[in-house]
């Protein structure tokens, strides 16, 4: 494995836990997820690996080198997406990519054709001459995200990547991740957006409080489910939610929607339930499905309070 | 190339194309300083001497040099770490000192216009003779490393960035009237003496004084202090800089 985690602990001052014993690894060529609500420790664990802090406990091995020890061999292995904001306020597009295209040891002419490459692809060439103060947010955290692909490290770090982002340029984002992956890069996503998440990664952690609630590939995870159906309800906006029948498992409140499991004998009535409340205008609609990363995601997850509702999904 | 040396480049490339249109502003306000305060002398002392003149002007280069690396340095610094922008900078491929070298870099090289104007006019204008050394070179880098490693010590120290702000406004107070930078070190009190007798900044307006003209100075003890305090004040940028949570 080319990125070895084992047993970190990062208690900050104040007694602050913000990484409880984590151990994962990531492979070359691998798109690994790192999910999590907001204060989960995601961040803190990026952090670590990138050699910008160090953990109370623990080891951290990147190509077998201790990163912890050497953080120099981090910053040239890591090409990294900071959840805030790139500080590019002086510089235009092309200049920022191209400018730590050549920091992170690329020559002239390979990091201008690569930039070139990604700004085309990501439709940013309106802005490639804009200075960084005048760019959108959104913009902005694009050429972020160009600026951590342009010479890729052994790893990419994205944190955050689609936040503020259009859904079509999204879809660019996600396949570039993907073409990353399959040039030989290790790939950690890390974000709180499940579903595009269960899309692109090809396995996945998901951390809560600091510690790993579940590890694997999306399969592995919903193994544990069983032959049970998800049942998830999406209540009107000025209903509360109702009493729920005893044959719902585990069931999950998060804003406007419940979600719950039901096991295979009990679909029938579950699904009459359901439709009695959407013909008396309780809920707005209702689905059943096999288990999705989502749910397993929503049960794994103490407070999953960035869920969206489908219609704000892209 | 060695790499650190390509790393110090680019990074000198980043911090000019990051600060250009604050650049254009201080290089202007540099200007206007150096010119008000060579015409300004005269009206603040109708009667002065050019021997006064001259100690005067050739106290400029010190002072500007230890108000950009003590005061303007670590507020840059103070706001950066508002904006989390270090966050993004040391997760590159160059070390944490070369990227504060990039910055000092480009913030003196921007005082420099300043500078030579405001002593190239302060000989004309009080009709006194430069004796330009080639130890002004050494001498410069000194006084502006000095200013520098302690202005950054302080604002990577100091965990409130406001309160960096409040320390540098009364350092730069300190410099200007309790500081033999203006006048000689005679004026002021015994005990104020002896303080600046162990502080550097006596000595680096002697560097100034003595590289510039030929005022007696002992520039052989003003070498040996600043160079020692630049010692000490480099490692422990070093220390204070590398430091990870």
């Amino acid at each position: 494995m080319l990125l070895e985690i084992k047993n970190v602990h990062k208690v900050y001052k104040g007694k602050v836990k913000a990484n409880d014993n984590i151990s994962l690894s990531i492979a070359e060529g691998e798109v690994f997820g790192l999910l999590g609500p907001n204060g989960a420790g995601k961040t803190t664990l990026v952090n670590q690996i990138i050699g910008l802090t160090i953990p109370t406990s623990g080891s951290i091995t990147l190509n077998g080198v201790d990163v912890v020890a050497n953080p120099g061999y981090a910053r040239e292995s890591c090409s990294f997406q900071s959840q805030t904001q790139v500080p590019i306020s002086g510089l235009n597009t092309l200049q920022a990519i191209e400018l730590v295209g050549r920091i992170r040891g690329g020559s002239k002419a390979d990091v201008h054709k690569r930039a070139m490459e990604l700004i085309e692809k990501l439709e940013l060439g309106e802005w490639q001459k804009t200075m960084g103060i005048t760019i959108s947010g959104g913009v902005r955290r694009l050429v972020a995200f160009c600026m951590a692909a342009v010479t890729p490290g052994k790893i990419v770090i994205f944190d955050e990547p689609t936040n503020d982002i259009d859904p079509l340029r999204r879809r660019i984002l996600w396949q570039e991740v993907q073409e990353l992956a399959k040039q030989g890069a290790a790939v950690l996503l890390v974000t709180h957006n499940v579903l595009e998440a269960e899309r692109v990664v090809d396995r996945l952690a998901i951390i809560d409080q600091g510690k790993v609630m579940g590890m694997g590939t999306t399969s592995n995870l919903k193994e544990d489910e069983g032959e049970a159906m998800h049942l998830e309800l999406i209540l009107e906006p000025s209903q509360t939610e109702p009493p729920l029948p005893d044959y719902l498992q585990k069931p999950v409140i998060v804003n406007r929607r419940i979600l719950a499991r039901v096991n295979p004998a009990d679909i029938t009535t579950a699904i009459e339930w359901a439709r009695d409340l959407k013909e008396n205008d309780a809920i707005e609609e209702f689905s059943l499905g096999p288990a999705s990363l989502e749910d397993i995601y929503v049960r794994l997850v103490k407070n999953p309070d960035e869920l969206e509702l489908p219609g704000e999904v892209t | 190339m060695p790499k650190w040396l390509r790393g110090y480049l680019l990074m000198v490339k980043w911090v000019y194309l990051s600060y250009r249109a604050w650049l254009s502003l201080n290089f202007a306000v540099q200007i206007g300083i150096a010119v008000g305060m060579i015409y300004g002398i005269s009206f603040f002392y109708p009667g002065i001497t050019p021997e006064i003149a001259k100690y005067l002007t050739t106290g400029a280069p010190t002072l500007i040099l230890l108000i950009v690396g003590f005061v303007v340095g670590p507020q840059i610094i103070a706001s950066a770490r508002l904006e989390g922008t270090f966050d993004y900078i040391w997760s590159l491929p160059v070390g944490r000192m070369s990227h504060l070298a990039a910055d000092a870099t480009v913030m003196f090289a921007s005082t420099m216009p300043g500078i030579i104007l405001a002593v190239v006019l302060g000989a004309i204008h009080f009709d006194f003779s430069l004796d330009i050394s080639p130890l002004i070179i050494p001498a410069v880098i000194m006084i502006g490393a000095g200013g520098t490693f302690l202005g950054y010590s302080i604002a990577f120290l100091v965990p409130k960035p406001m309160m960096v702000m409040v320390i540098t406004q009364i350092f730069s107070f300190a410099v200007m009237l309790f500081s033999p930078v203006m006048f000689p070190a005679e004026r002021l009190p015994g005990w104020l003496q002896s303080i600046h007798h162990v502080l550097p900044i006596k000595y680096m307006a002697d560097l100034s004084r003595g590289t510039i003209t030929d005022l007696d100075v002992n520039l052989g003890l003003a070498f040996a202090v600043v160079g020692a305090w630049c010692v000490v004040g480099f490692i422990i940028t070093l220390i204070v800089v590398n430091r990870r949570q």
